[in-house]
């Protein structure tokens, strides 16, 4: 229930205005812990700025999308709906240039596939991609966990896509009782309604049944059929007229939303790429030596602990032993 | 399958089912026949490990496992040699020390591990031991002590509801007895027609019974949890002390931050149905309904429509 759930009570902000302002606060965190003794003007030639993230975000999001129509077996359309839900979450409160959004975006998919039961082992997985598989599936398994920490397990999604085919299924049967093609003459334009809103950072300001409701009504307006009556006289029945003013105030914003995205400029990602692969935080570079470093030394450290553990358990049981039997 | 089976004669329990395997010290089996044939003089040789065994010394296997059998063999006399009680010791570590070294007499015995050095420290132990031995094996145990009364208060109890039993029987009689004569002498010398007489007799037979059955109740079930161990501080069970607050049921309460989505009878009476593909065969086998995936959309649809998260007006 998206009502009682995580989703409603941990991850639906107020406005767009507050997620960028999380998302400069997260820039701003990396940029005073790796920037200490810069001057301003270093400090800006060497990081990315708030925005650069944006479009860095918007770059990879792209890729995310395209990766899950061209998968192999088919995805469905809520386990893309789910990874990009976790990818906006997680660059909500962490800069792109801590961990670099190409891994990322490849662990949540992964990830999504695994919450949503869409069945694909990792070997699977990684045989959509070009290059080195068994890197990929390292860097995958390694930022699994990292990432559901910083989600908070907050795994379970509610995508609009049931929701859409709710609407559909009650405008069929209360609305349209005996023209139900007609119904289903909306569902193209809704469908594309609502991948656009994937786009967006709509799943984070907006009920995932808002959305879909926004979908329905923006199809209905295109193929000029009426559903106000349903809206107002079937779902907003018992509601005061205040409420069906917000409803309404809502359902704009989310169209306004959907149709006036930024486009991607694509000329501007070359520079912005480079310079992040400069500034990224090596200790989160599956390639780079302090990464590799780091987790020798975990290995080490563990390996260390249960030898000395070894070592205490077996001298207590000498110790007692002789002890017991009192002798030498 | 691994069959069990003798393995002189190699004879298996699904040749034979009759087949009796016996072990002896060593935990080698034999069959039933093998050991009449070879324990002929009432001693020999294990056909295995060429240990010296006694023809008497042989028993029914009872696990599958020879090992396991020797292994319960040997622990048994380990403690019979070794028995300690919990009082004996004056701390839990000592207690569990003791417990610890019979593990390891036993683990080393049975694998034939440093036997000698084993069974010197038995003899040793049993030396320093010997008194406490002795007063263990008199003196019956804690538990058994506390078997044999649960058993003699059973007996006590039951022995009281027979006498209940018999009293009320005979009660009954009596009263029974009674009745006819009575009703016998008013049928005699009243002037009411005997219809009358036997009718008002019936009824106050039923009532009389029925009083009867109230006065005695039955004896109280008893489980024996409420008996109490009047040898230690008082109850047989432990009690619990701390029990923290009780858990105070409330029902679940739905949120809808929506409307209210049709009901599962709206859904299965107002023609929703008509419009979600209906389960196949093999679907509805495994318990699925088309009621159900309609359910689901219709209330996700419904589910968090009434969300404001952001307040300010949009851009005209």
């Amino acid at each position: 229930m998206f009502a009682s759930g995580t989703q409603k009570h941990h991850w639906m902000f107020h406005s767009t205005e507050e997620i960028v302002l999380l998302r400069q606060e997260a820039n701003q965190r990396f940029v005073g812990d790796f920037g200490k003794g810069m001057d301003e003007q270093t400090r800006d030639k060497t990081f990315l700025t708030a925005e650069e993230e944006k479009l860095m975000m918007q770059h990879f999001e792209f890729i995310l999308r395209e990766f899950c129509k061209k998968f192999q077996p088919t995805m469905p359309k809520y386990v893309q709906g789910t990874a990009l839900t976790y990818f906006k979450r997680f660059y909500i409160h962490n800069s792109i240039m801590d961990y670099h959004p190409r891994d990322l975006m490849l662990t949540c998919v992964y990830l999504a596939c695994k919450v949503e039961e869409f069945n694909v082992s990792i070997s699977q997985f990684v045989g959509n991609l070009k290059g080195d598989r068994d890197k990929f599936a390292n860097i995958i398994l390694g930022f699994e966990l990292l990432l559901m920490d910083k989600l908070h397990y907050h795994l379970t999604v509610h995508n609009p896509f049931r929701p859409l085919e709710g609407f559909l299924i009650d405008l069929k049967t209360r609305q349209f009782k005996n023209k139900p093609d007609d119904v289903e003459r909306l569902r193209k334009n809704a469908e594309d309604f609502v991948e656009r809103s994937l786009a967006t950072d709509t799943c984070l300001i907006f009920s995932p049944s808002q959305i879909a409701l926004a979908g329905i009504i923006y199809s209905a307006a295109e193929s000029r059929v009426s559903i106000d009556s349903y809206v107002t006289g079937v779902l907003m029945q018992k509601a005061p007229n205040e409420e069906i003013k917000k409803m309404a105030n809502q359902i704009k914003k989310l169209k306004q939303m959907v149709k006036h995205q930024p486009s991607l400029q694509r000329d501007l990602i070359g520079p912005v790429q480079r310079k992040l692969e400069a500034c990224r935080n090596q200790a989160n570079n599956p390639e780079s030596d302090t990464y590799k470093r780091r987790l020798e030394e975990m290995f080490e450290e563990e390996e260390e602990e249960r030898s000395r553990k070894r070592q205490k358990v077996t001298e207590q049981e000498q110790r007692a032993i002789s002890e017991l039997l009192g002798n030498e | 399958m691994d069959e069990q089976g003798c393995p002189r004669c190699l004879t298996t329990k699904y040749r034979n089912p009759s087949l009796k395997l016996l072990v002896n010290v060593c935990g080698h089996s034999l069959c039933e026949s093998c050991v009449d044939l070879l324990f002929i003089k009432g001693s020999g040789n294990c056909p295995e490990c060429d240990t010296a065994l006694r023809r008497n010394n042989f028993r029914l296997q009872l696990f599958e496992d020879a090992y396991i059998e020797k292994e319960v063999d040997i622990r048994k006399k380990v403690i019979k040699d070794c028995y300690r009680k919990e009082e004996d010791f004056t701390t839990l570590r000592e207690y569990n020390d003791y417990l610890e070294s019979i593990e390891t007499f036993v683990y080393n015995l049975t694998n034939n591990q440093d036997v000698e050095n084993t069974k010197r420290l038995i003899e040793q132990y049993k030396r320093e031991n010997k008194e406490t031995f002795q007063k263990n094996r008199s003196k019956l145990s804690k538990d058994e002590e506390y078997l044999a009364m649960l058993i003699e208060e059973e007996e006590r109890e039951a022995q009281l509801r027979r006498e209940q039993d018999r009293v009320r029987d005979m009660n009954e009689k009596n009263s029974r007895k009674k009745h006819k004569e009575e009703l016998i002498d008013e049928l005699m010398f009243s002037e009411r027609p005997a219809s009358a007489i036997l009718a008002l007799h019936n009824a106050a037979n039923t009532t009389d019974h029925s009083s009867a059955k109230g006065k005695q109740p039955f004896p109280k079930f008893s489980s024996g949890a409420s008996w109490g161990f009047p040898t230690t501080d008082g109850t047989a069970l432990p009690t619990l002390t701390d029990q923290g607050e009780p858990y105070i049921y409330t029902p679940c309460e739905l949120q809808m931050l929506g409307p209210d989505p049709p009901s599962e009878s709206d859904v299965q009476k107002k023609g929703f149905l008509k419009n979600v593909r209906s389960a196949s065969d093999a679907e509805r086998g495994g318990g699925y309904e088309a009621r159900l995936a309609c359910q689901r959309a219709l209330m996700e649809a419904m589910c968090g429509l009434f969300l404001y998260q952001d307040t300010s007006e949009p851009m005209t």
